[in-house]
């Protein structure tokens, strides 16, 4: 019993080596293969960061805050009311509106996920959208 | 040989697997999802949901809406509904004086909390205060409408109606559910409890649903139910008002547990150049002055709002002492200075 096992010892440890380096390169595919993968998310998703506006909760439109714009935001029935965003710097604020409270055009300007800036009268909603993973869900 | 099939089974796992591993992962990921309502509260309304495809998504956050609608409905001061007795008609006068007003189990309930919220603040959290806001909140909107005219509410009106804001004349019968204001100059005004109350009602109502992963914010109420997808809590910011400070002044971690802020920013309006904003010192009957925003988080919103709106009230040994004395409640105020302070166990929330 003794004497098998010694006979077998070297044959096992030369096996346990070969095993060793196959495991190795198979990590090496499997950490290329997972960068690839990571890469290719990557791509996909990074469009940068943008502001989108909603008004009275339906899509007005999608805006880069990478683009220095002006938009007219126009609301009521027949669009006369306006909210003028700007977008600079990487940056979105509201210009200036011809709401009655004039809040939404005092808020700072916002640049970070989950940032929003509301103007109640008009219904207009301007709210961060990034790819950044530590921004904040919510903001209050 | 046997070396072959081995690097055989390696390409396999990597060619094959890995690419349906991460396919697979795609599939079950579940997707944010947003929507905004201005229908209630004099506010608006964002609901933040993961779910894996819009339907879903549409069908819970539609869910949300109506609910919050019944309660806006009931809850609302400024409206009346054909067929239905809310707190408007419970205000109204009849023959000079207000009727018995058989109302919804909800209304009852609400007011319920909001008599014990007004015992727990030591009368900073008053319902009954009706007179004095509806006041300002008239010359708040004639000030928005013609801001050159924008005028403050007289101190001596103000002090008539402050007269008739003895909540112990709200007088609720439980076993008939009906409400009477037996002084007929009294009004009420539920706007400092109403959103919370609403947003945790139907919070608590999702949980028995089994629904999960999703934010309810009412205008600063925020109720987490549930975490994110793997378990993950809801990061909530706290905005910083100042421009030129940090983005933040606190970044919190929050899973099925509320935030509620009260801020001098959030609604105001300009008289001569000086801003007068929202929440009036029930002692003082003028916006109360000291801080710029006070934030409650506990589990339960309607104890978040009134807190809120009753710290923002108090001085910061009186707002500190009371939530002290509150179990599963943390607060942070900050001063009009830029100060920030923050009760014993809030850090334990934050990054």
């Amino acid at each position: 019993m003794t004497d098998k096992t010694n006979r077998d010892m070297p044959a096992v440890q030369a096996d346990g080596r070969r095993k060793i380096k196959n495991d190795i390169i198979f990590i090496a595919v499997l950490l290329v293969a997972v960068s690839l993968i990571g890469l290719c998310v990557f791509l996909i998703r990074g469009e940068g960061d943008s502001v989108t506006v909603t008004v009275d909760g339906k899509a007005y439109g999608t805006y880069r805050l990478s683009d220095d714009v002006r938009v007219e935001i126009r609301t009521g029935d027949g669009g006369e009311h306006v909210n003028v965003l700007v977008i600079k710097d990487g940056k979105a604020y509201i210009e200036s509106a011809d709401c009655p409270d004039g809040i939404c055009a005092s808020h700072r300007a916002i640049h970070r996920e989950g940032e929003s800036i509301v103007c109640l009268p008009h219904k207009v909603v301007v709210t961060v959208i990034s790819s950044d993973k530590n921004a904040p869900d919510v903001v209050v | 040989m046997k070396k072959k099939n081995r690097w055989a089974f390696f390409l396999v796992v990597a060619c094959v697997l890995l690419p349906m591993m991460a396919l697979c992962s795609c599939e079950k990921t579940k997707e944010k999802f947003t929507t905004y309502s201005f229908d209630y509260f004099d506010t608006v309304t964002t609901i933040i949901g993961y779910e894996s495809d819009k339907e879903e998504f549409d069908k819970v956050s539609g869910y949300i809406l109506s609910e919050l609608g019944d309660y806006h409905k009931l809850f609302t001061v400024y409206n009346r509904y054909e067929g239905m007795e809310n707190l408007c008609t419970v205000n109204d006068i009849v023959d000079g004086a207000h009727r018995t007003v058989k109302v919804d189990e909800r209304i009852i309930d609400m007011l319920i909390y909001a008599r014990q919220m007004y015992e727990k603040t030591n009368g900073k959290l008053n319902v009954a205060m009706g007179s004095v806001l509806s006041i300002w909140h008239g010359y708040r909107q004639e000030g928005e409408k013609n801001p050159a005219k924008a005028e403050l509410p007289p101190m001596d009106k103000l002090l008539a109606a402050a007269d008739h804001t003895d909540i112990s004349n709200m007088v609720i019968d439980t076993e008939n559910c009906t409400v009477t204001l037996t002084d007929p100059q009294m009004t009420l005004d539920v706007g400092a409890i109403a959103k919370g109350y609403a947003v945790e009602m139907v919070a608590r109502s999702l949980k028995e649903k089994g629904i999960s992963g999703y934010v309810i914010n009412v205008g600063g109420n925020v109720r987490t139910v549930g975490a994110k997808p793997d378990l993950e809590a809801w990061s909530v910011g706290i905005e910083n008002p100042d421009e030129d400070g940090s983005d933040y002044i606190a970044y919190l971690n929050l899973t099925d547990m509320s935030l509620v802020t009260s801020g001098s920013y959030q609604r105001y309006y300009f008289v001569d150049g000086e801003k007068y904003h929202h929440i009036i010192d029930p002692e003082t009957l003028m916006p109360a002055q000291r801080y710029t925003s006070v934030s409650i988080v506990c589990e339960s919103s309607a104890l978040g709002d009134a807190l809120s709106t009753a710290l923002f009230c108090m001085t910061l040994e009186e707002g500190k002492a009371l939530v002290e004395s509150l179990d599963g409640v943390e607060a942070l105020w900050l001063t009009n200075d830029g100060n920030i302070h923050r009760s014993s166990g809030f850090s334990k929330y934050e990054n």
